[in-house]
């Protein structure tokens, strides 16, 4: 087992570990115990990733049933949040593909053309925080979605990279070239001096 | 222009493409220390790549300070598909990954 601590921190592995066993023996109450201790930030991770909330909440569901059902497949190998967390990115990505709602992630410019004007035009005096905050969700779900599971998993839910990358379904290598080609194209996005004045 | 101008000019465009393209693994501490050196050694004299340090170490701070801060609560009704064993799913080939895949 992965040494790790994920969400539910590792003072509550052992606590986890009989409950994954419980809940492969079909205690339902068991697994929604363990699912349900990261119930919150799979949610948020899936409202990120989609930037939908109520295509997030069914999309939630949908995880929380694929993980029941795949339940007996899990043996402890890895941290259960990864492994539930790894459903719901190969969920998220369904549910992109089923929605046909990839952003237009080629022209990542085109999040820079909607930054208010004033952002544009006077970046270090004018953009306010909850500009940024918008330019940057804009700038986020702009990215390819495999460079938005990078940025989100890694620097928003704080996942190691091994973590991330194992989440993400890639190597180490690979997860990390999306993760720095993902935030080139955020600060290209929003510009040098409003990122250096609002991070001052 | 000599030899030797046009060969340092060639090596300063070079640099600065490099460094741009890896300002990010700069801020993170992802670069051998002869990279990181030859990003630096470029940076000093380079204003557009010092900014872009600057830029990148903020956005490191930013992008956890602002899309991290909302508190969000999961659905009251997260378990209802399990809870109802799944009626009406269509088997679409989704399903859990295997371990280590």
């Amino acid at each position: 087992m992965s040494q790790a601590a994920g969400p539910g921190g590792a003072g509550v592995l052992e606590t986890e570990a009989a409950l994954v066993a419980r809940a492969r023996a079909g205690d339902v109450d068991a697994f929604e115990q363990l699912a349900g201790a990261h119930a919150d930030r799979l949610f948020a991770l899936l409202v990120r990733l989609l930037g939908d909330r109520a295509e997030a909440e069914d999309v939630a569901q949908e995880v929380m049933l694929r993980a029941w059902r795949g339940i007996s497949g899990f043996h402890g190998h890895s941290l259960f949040f990864t492994w539930l967390y790894r459903i719901a990115v190969n969920e998220a990505n369904r549910s992109l593909d089923k929605s046909a709602r990839r952003p237009a992630y080629t022209s990542i410019e085109a999040a820079a053309v909607q930054l208010p004007a004033a952002a544009r035009e006077e970046p270090a005096r004018r953009l306010e925080q909850t500009e940024l905050r918008e330019a940057l969700s804009r700038a986020l779900v702009r990215l390819p979605p495999d460079y938005r599971i990078a940025v989100v998993l890694h620097d928003v839910e704080g996942l190691s990279a091994p973590q991330a990358a194992e989440v993400a379904g890639c190597g180490e290598a690979a997860f990390k070239s999306r993760l720095h080609q993902a935030r080139l194209r955020i600060r290209a996005a929003i510009g040098d001096d409003a990122l250096i004045n609002a991070g001052s | 222009m000599s030899k030797g101008v046009f060969m340092g000019l060639f090596r300063r465009a070079d640099d600065h493409q490099w460094s741009q393209l890896h300002l990010s693994h700069y801020a993170d501490g992802d670069l051998s220390a002869r990279a990181r050196r030859r990003l630096e050694r470029h940076a000093e004299g380079c204003v557009d790549c010092g900014r872009g340090i600057r830029a990148m170490r903020a956005l490191l701070r930013l992008i956890p300070a602002i899309e991290g801060r909302e508190i969000v609560r999961a659905p009251a009704g997260i378990f209802d598909r399990v809870r109802s064993g799944g009626a009406g799913d269509a088997d679409d080939g989704g399903g859990a990954p295997a371990e280590g895949t």
